[in-house]
């Protein structure tokens, strides 16, 4: 590869009744696919080995590092963020929905070795040519389709967040008249859209790009009702003790909904199904 | 349209300058081949077709701003 990365070392921490629905859910938050993660088990109350008792919670701590493509084949999917579920990481032969299926990662052993050393590395921050790159393509792709609009920056992301490791996205947004053909069926065509954009993006710098794409603020205010249908389906669950099973989502929608209700009382939430028909099962403890 | 197809193409390709768009006129659709080095086609199509797939969708938004039917995208 003849592309140049600063490579960052980024951690966070992800709990589960097992390790596998730990992993799952980092592989889900994250966008990251579990081959190129490592992780070490933090807490496992379980107290069975690598946390197959279906029993406690399991909190691993993760580590990851943003850098060049390993493949030209794997990279388009495997480095978006947000829009992946755990099934399209795994080989085909071992895709499914079951935890179970999710391997705890052959690497595990190394990875554990290395824990200590990972944690002291700090992140780098977004890449000072990422704002200009990021809209220098997305007005270029907009403009060749032929869609009167304009891009505003709405956040110009970098800021380390402590707890999380995480540093925030750069976020465009796209404003015009009549861009509903451009957002699509739930999304998808901005989905599309975003994914080129970041595409090009890490073509240039030669890392995938901390980008978020939206139109007429379409993900903001999506979030915003997801976040109020999550609240109110999870009194519902609190209140009949019966698990209720929303629509399908794609990945990013059903992060939304595990993360509100992440320390909400006596429920908690999974995903089920595969691919296109994913969707987030809200279950009483 | 072709511009379209042909500046996504080039940005995600090694060598650009192999890139070339044909456009055929069928009878209900405009259809584009899209040719590329052979070393090239993984990053115009990607894993499961997804970069393809991502092309088509925004071609067909395209389309419809530019009051066309249907776009077919033809990788050779």
């Amino acid at each position: 590869m003849d592309r140049e990365a600063r490579p960052g070392r980024h951690n966070a921490e992800f709990s589960g009744k097992t390790v596998e629905e730990a992993l799952e859910s980092a592989v889900e938050a994250l966008g990251i696919p579990v081959s190129e993660l490592q992780y070490q088990v933090m807490r496992d109350s379980t107290r069975s080995f690598l946390g197959f008792m279906r029993t406690g919670e399991v909190t691993i701590r993760v580590s990851w590092e943003d850098g060049p493509p390993a493949s030209v084949e794997v990279e388009p999917e495997d480095r978006e963020e947000e829009e992946l579920s755990v099934e399209d990481e795994l080989p085909q032969d071992q895709a499914g929905p079951e935890a179970s299926d999710v391997r705890p990662s052959s690497r595990g052993d190394e990875d554990e070795d290395e824990g200590e050393d990972e944690e002291t590395v700090a992140s780098d921050g977004n890449p000072p040519e990422l704002e200009a790159e990021a809209l220098d393509v997305l007005t270029t792709l907009l403009d060749k389709m032929g869609a009167l609009a304009a891009v505003e920056v709405v956040d110009r992301g970098g800021r380390l967040d402590e707890d999380s490791g995480e540093v925030s996205p750069l976020i465009l947004n796209v404003v015009g008249d009549d861009l509903g053909s451009l957002i699509g069926r739930r999304g998808e065509t901005l989905r599309s859209l975003q994914f080129m954009a970041r595409l090009i993006v890490s073509r240039r710098l030669g890392v995938w790009p901390n980008l978020v794409v939206d139109i007429e603020n379409y993900k903001s205010r999506r979030e915003e009702s997801l976040r109020a249908l999550a609240l109110r389906i999870a009194d519902q669950v609190r209140a009949s003790h019966e698990p209720m099973t929303l629509e399908p989502m794609p990945a990013h929608e059903r992060r939304i909904v595990h993360l509100t209700l992440r320390d909400y009382p006596d429920v908690y939430t999974e995903s089920t199904g595969k691919e296109e028909r994913r969707k987030v099962q809200i279950i009483p403890r | 349209m072709r511009e379209l197809v042909e500046y996504m193409a080039k940005e995600l390709v090694d060598s650009p300058d192999e890139v070339r768009v044909q456009q055929v006129r069928g009878n209900q659709a405009v259809i584009f081949k899209l040719y590329v080095a052979q070393d090239d086609k993984g990053w115009v199509i990607g894993r499961k077709g997804r970069v393809a797939n991502a092309m088509r969708a925004l071609l067909q938004v395209a389309g419809t701003i530019q009051g066309r039917r249907r776009v077919v995208l033809d990788i050779v």
